[in-house]
């Protein structure tokens, strides 16, 4: 088992403003703060090699939910094991063992080639040489990172960007990986390539995956199993086919957008 | 043994990537040094016109007050070439670059020391320090001897680390905060500003805080009355 959750929790205390400028004033004398719960009692496990879709709409607290599990956001309650180790605690041994993608977010040195950020996680992560230059070799064959590796990263188009750092992101060969919303703003194509990158790795080097998207397609490609969430609440936990069934629509999309419409 | 310099190779990486990047702006890179270099002299432009008029400032001419300018200026020069990581923590946590670091497997300060060096801050900085040493360092009387190199050695890492800990201190804050620019403004600049001038010329809560809160006046004002051998608050 390489991912345990059990009734995690986490709430976020949070000051309202007040609106005008009195309202300004009054919030600095008596802060009014409120309580969020972005994520309320999820439970769940993921298997060694399993990719995972994890559903839910904007605000669902799947964000929240993979900071936790990549050890950036203390939990509010609960209880999270990752391949043996809980992630707030022993936070070097246990990022060593997995990778992230922000979809919004890049890990790319903006001035620099790509090549530049690659060479720096090998030293950061410890990289052997072979193993580095096979699984470049590898992730270019797919990528096709070749075409844009000596421009810098400020030049490079969404896509490009985005399927660099899916690469560096997976180049220590973690043993997990979440993605969080990797195709986010990508065209077909580029899409397309991410996900055969996804399905490929998932196969031959057996990668636990979390995968957060709101594009369906994504999911039904690369996933076997999904998560769907909304409003800090798990609303769903199995196959894509039995989710199918349970909602009587052959269409996956609508499936999904009938259990967030109230469908259920 | 090779543990012990994994640290420095790792930052030294980093500094090659740093250069690589800002060699790309090279004018920029240009005009920062010059920037810094006039507007921290415009300062002391001020106290040479002061002094045009008056003799001293509380018993120290004008060769010593560019001492103790002198070792502001070249602490700093260090301070940004190796720290401004910490100087500028506030922006990584409020951009959320600070969980990039998280993620990886590295000591976070480490991280945060070695992706950061304002080298041509540092020049702009170090120039100017220099060249009030230059200036002063033979007019103040002292006998610059071995030991006396070393105490000057040690100043200046002294100073360095004192600064780099104020620093250290403001950021942490930033987790509570998340912007603590203001904060560090009103303590750590402003006391910076009265750190050029001796320390017997302010009143005593000033002196307090020199001494006590914010400790400058370890970083240039007691070091230079080593080696001025000056008296004043002596008593």
């Amino acid at each position: 088992m390489s991912i345990i959750v059990e009734n995690l929790s986490k709430t976020f205390k949070i000051k309202e403003k007040q609106k005008g400028i009195g309202g300004a004033l009054k919030s600095l004398v008596a802060p009014k703060t409120k309580l969020i719960k972005a994520v309320e009692d999820i439970s769940f496990t993921i298997d060694d090699g399993q990719a995972v879709g994890f559903i839910g709409p904007n605000g669902a607290g799947k964000s929240t939910t993979v900071k936790m599990l990549s050890g950036i956001l203390y939990p509010s309650a609960g209880r999270i094991n990752v391949n043996g180790l809980v992630p707030y605690k022993n936070r070097i041994e246990h990022v060593k063992n997995i990778g992230v993608v922000f979809g919004q977010k890049s890990q790319l040195w903006w001035d620099l080639p790509i090549t530049d950020t690659f060479d720096l996680l090998k030293k950061i992560y410890k990289i052997p040489s072979d193993v580095y230059s096979r699984n470049l070799e590898l992730f270019n064959e797919i990528l096709g990172l070749h075409e844009f590796e000596t421009q810098q990263v400020r030049q490079l188009s969404l896509g490009q960007r985005m399927r660099a750092d899916i690469a560096a992101a997976f180049l220590h060969e973690p043993s997990i990986v979440f993605l969080d919303e990797p195709t986010i703003g990508l065209d077909v194509v580029a899409k397309e390539k991410i996900r055969l990158f996804i399905k490929e790795i998932n196969r031959v080097k057996k990668t636990t995956l979390l995968f957060t998207t709101h594009d369906m397609t994504d999911i039904e490609k690369t996933c076997q199993r999904i998560i769907v969430i909304d409003k800090g609440k798990i609303l769903y936990d199995g196959t894509i086919d039995s989710f199918k069934t349970k909602l009587n629509k052959d269409d996956f999309n609508e499936a999904v957008y009938e259990m967030f419409t109230g469908g259920i | 043994m090779r543990k012990l310099f994994e640290p420095f190779s790792f930052y030294f990486q980093h500094s090659k990537m740093l250069t690589k990047t800002r060699m790309q702006y090279k004018l920029d890179a240009f005009l920062c040094c010059i920037a810094v270099f006039v507007r921290e002299s415009a300062g002391i432009v001020g106290v040479f016109l002061v002094l045009q008029t008056f003799n001293n400032i509380g018993g120290w001419n004008m060769q010593e007050l560019f001492f103790l300018f002198s070792i502001i200026f070249l602490t700093y020069s260090f301070l940004v070439f190796l720290f401004s990581g910490i100087r500028d923590f506030s922006n990584i946590v409020n951009n959320g670059e600070f969980d990039k670091y998280l993620l990886r497997p590295r000591s976070v300060l480490l991280q945060i020391i070695s992706a950061n060096s304002d080298y041509f801050a540092a020049i702009g900085h170090g120039t100017l320090g220099l060249v009030l040493f230059i200036i002063s360092a033979n007019s103040i009387g002292t006998d610059w001897s071995f030991a006396n190199i070393l105490y000057l050695i040690i100043t200046i890492i002294g100073g360095v680390l004192i600064q780099a800990s104020i620093w250290l201190l403001f950021s942490c804050s930033s987790f509570f905060l998340i912007k603590t620019d203001s904060l560090k403004d009103f303590l750590y600049w402003n006391t910076r500003k009265f750190a050029g001038y001796p320390l017997s010329v302010f009143p005593g809560f000033i002196q307090k805080l020199l001494m006590f809160v914010i400790p400058f006046a370890f970083v240039n004002y007691f070091p230079a009355q080593y080696f001025l051998h000056k008296p004043d608050l002596a008593n």
